[in-house]
């Protein structure tokens, strides 16, 4: 072979050694991940799996099917936690969705400082959801936290709430940290989307005389409502596993009102040192999480779908 | 008309306002009563600017609390998972780039799906695992932990740069007679430099924040990450408001910091792939 006639072979269509070895090089530069992440990701899942089939008491264990599943499904517990997990998730995301979009539709078309905004209300989301959680904490300590104080300045209650102390209360409070941390990611996926829309499409709207209502419905909501069905299943599967804020801030309690389950799985682990039934509750939990996963790779392309945060 | 336009200019400005100051409230907070001396935490009313404010919780925290021993636990972990994903990243992003022009898509369906597991469930069998190798409370339990959540991400952000830069460029070189390698770590790694450098911060700024696997995976309070030392402050008999406030500064400073610089970057990596869907 001289140096003229390199480019065919270059292409990949000449020779089938060449694909292969091409394919095999390929593979060398990837398997380092490959391996890494089957080292520490799929050992340990499948660990737990096992995990989940035994009786885990100290050191031994022994070997007893699917009796887990049947004590942890026939375990009130586990359909609370479950129950609170959905409703966590359900109110929790349809606030970040609400008020996402709101955020993102205020800072569409600002005329300056978008940018600088876009970052201010970012904040939220940058900090560790563990730090922020315990920043909250002191805002909404009883006797001397600032939002009993200000909510009393404004007359909205007569004497300071236990925010955390009672469990419809407790539940409302971690719902709102948890919006306060989640809203500004929806919104910067759908001020992306925003930012995508031609202006032309508005300008040919406003031209046919369609006010903003009429610009918002048949111009923005058809552009967005895709990217609404993927920000919101994304968030969806990142909020139902989410763990630091109610860890932190509750640990599930009080009675169990913020039990989630990813804090119900940490507290059977590490509380009640009852690994086998921890691990079986994670493969539940596995099971909820894939679900929406499930839905999330179907509705968008896996090869430009983003595994972002 | 012209009026109306106003005004309507008048609200959005004002709604934005509004939703500032409720998001950022709870920073000026940490740092007001991060600020206040000891003595003026408890007051009711609660002073909104301290008279006299003063770095005592910081010197505090800083010469007889073991925060600086978090600060550089956090430090070590997070640059140690860095590294090692960066690495590991690196080649794989040149590997599926390169040579499955195809996008490799089993490969990022499973990137995808080890980054949807919940941390819950991972912890549990990670904590069983290296209790018994005796690996509690190591740096190397934690950058490992952490790079297997850091890495999907980081991997898939590279993969953007890297497919930006022209295969010309690699053909050529094979012209030229490079090997493979050479062509990584001369010509693509050059190149992809902003990229790696942006990808570097936020997994940097990932580790950073986490708190999961440190609580879990360290026992011994010398170990602990900033963000564990922090929570577990709470749990102090009488909790020293403005010193945890201090270090709930210490903590988000730099990750604010870091943020606010890369904001650009942050933004095309995580709306390109759901916007453009």
């Amino acid at each position: 072979m001289t140096d003229g006639d390199v480019r065919p072979v270059q292409r990949g269509r000449g020779s089938s050694a060449w694909t292969g070895r091409r394919r095999w090089i390929g593979h060398a530069f990837v398997a380092p991940v490959f391996i890494f992440l089957c080292a520490v990701v799929v050992l340990p899942l499948a660990h737990a799996f096992w995990t989940s089939l035994h009786r885990v008491r100290g050191l031994s264990r022994s070997f007893v099917g699917l009796q887990n599943y049947e004590r942890v499904l026939g375990d009130e517990a586990f359909w609370h936690s479950l129950g609170v997990s959905l409703q966590f998730t359900a109110i929790s995301v349809a606030l970040h969705v609400l008020l996402g979009l709101g955020l993102a539709l205020l800072l569409n078309r600002l005329s300056f400082g978008r940018r600088a905004l876009r970052v201010l209300f970012l904040t939220p989301w940058m900090v560790a959801p563990a730090v922020g959680a315990t920043v909250w904490l002191w805002l909404l300590e009883p006797q001397f936290g600032v939002v009993n104080y200000l909510l009393r300045a404004a007359g909205v209650i007569r004497a300071p709430l236990a925010w955390l102390g009672e469990p419809a209360l407790a539940f409302a409070s971690v719902v709102v940290v948890d919006v306060w941390r989640g809203v500004p990611f929806v919104m910067l996926l759908l001020l992306a989307g925003l930012q995508t829309i031609p202006p032309e499409q508005y300008e040919a709207a406003a031209i046919d005389g369609a006010n903003r209502w009429q610009q918002f419905r048949y111009v923005t909501w058809p552009n967005l409502r895709y990217l609404l069905v993927v920000a919101s299943t994304l968030d969806v599967i990142n909020t139902i596993r989410h763990y630091d804020i109610i860890g932190v801030m509750t640990a599930g309690g009080p009675a169990g009102a913020t039990e989630v389950l990813p804090v119900l799985l940490y507290n059977t682990a590490f509380r009640g040192n009852r690994l086998g039934d921890a691990a079986t509750q994670g493969v539940l939990l596995l099971i909820v999480v894939l679900s929406f996963s499930a839905f999330y790779v179907r509705i968008t392309r896996p090869d430009r779908g983003s595994p972002a945060a | 008309m012209k009026a109306g336009n106003s005004l309507a200019r008048a609200l959005k400005w004002a709604a934005i306002a509004i939703c500032l100051v409720v998001t950022l409230f709870p920073f000026y907070w940490m740092v007001n009563t991060s600020l206040k001396p000891a003595s003026e935490i408890f007051l009711s009313p609660p002073t909104f600017i301290s008279s006299n404010w003063s770095l005592d919780a910081y010197t505090t925290l800083l010469t007889q609390k073991p925060l600086l021993r978090f600060f550089m636990n956090s430090l070590i972990v997070s640059a140690g998972t860095t590294l090692l994903s960066l690495v590991l990243a690196a080649l794989a992003a040149y590997g599926l780039t390169r040579f499955f022009p195809g996008g490799a898509t089993l490969f990022v369906m499973f990137l995808l799906f080890t980054k949807m597991l919940p941390e819950t469930l991972l912890v549990i069998p990670y904590f069983q695992l290296m209790s018994d190798l005796g690996l509690l409370n190591t740096y190397f339990a934690l950058v490992l932990a952490y790079s297997s959540f850091a890495l999907p991400f980081s991997v898939w952000m590279l993969i953007g740069f890297f497919r930006s830069i022209p295969r010309e460029i690699d053909e050529a070189a094979i012209v030229d007679g490079a090997s493979y390698l050479q062509i990584f770590g001369l010509i693509i790694l050059p190149l992809a430099r902003p990229g790696l450098v942006a990808v570097a911060l936020f997994t940097f700024l990932i580790a950073w924040n986490s708190y999961l696997w440190a609580l879990v995976l360290t026992t011994d309070s010398s170990m602990f990450v900033l963000s564990v030392g922090i929570a577990n402050m709470v749990g102090e008999y009488r909790v020293q408001w403005n010193e945890l406030m201090a270090a709930a500064v210490i903590a988000g400073l730099p990750v604010v910091v870091l943020y606010s610089m890369l904001e650009r970057h942050l933004v095309n990596a995580i709306t390109a792939g759901a916007v453009k869907g």
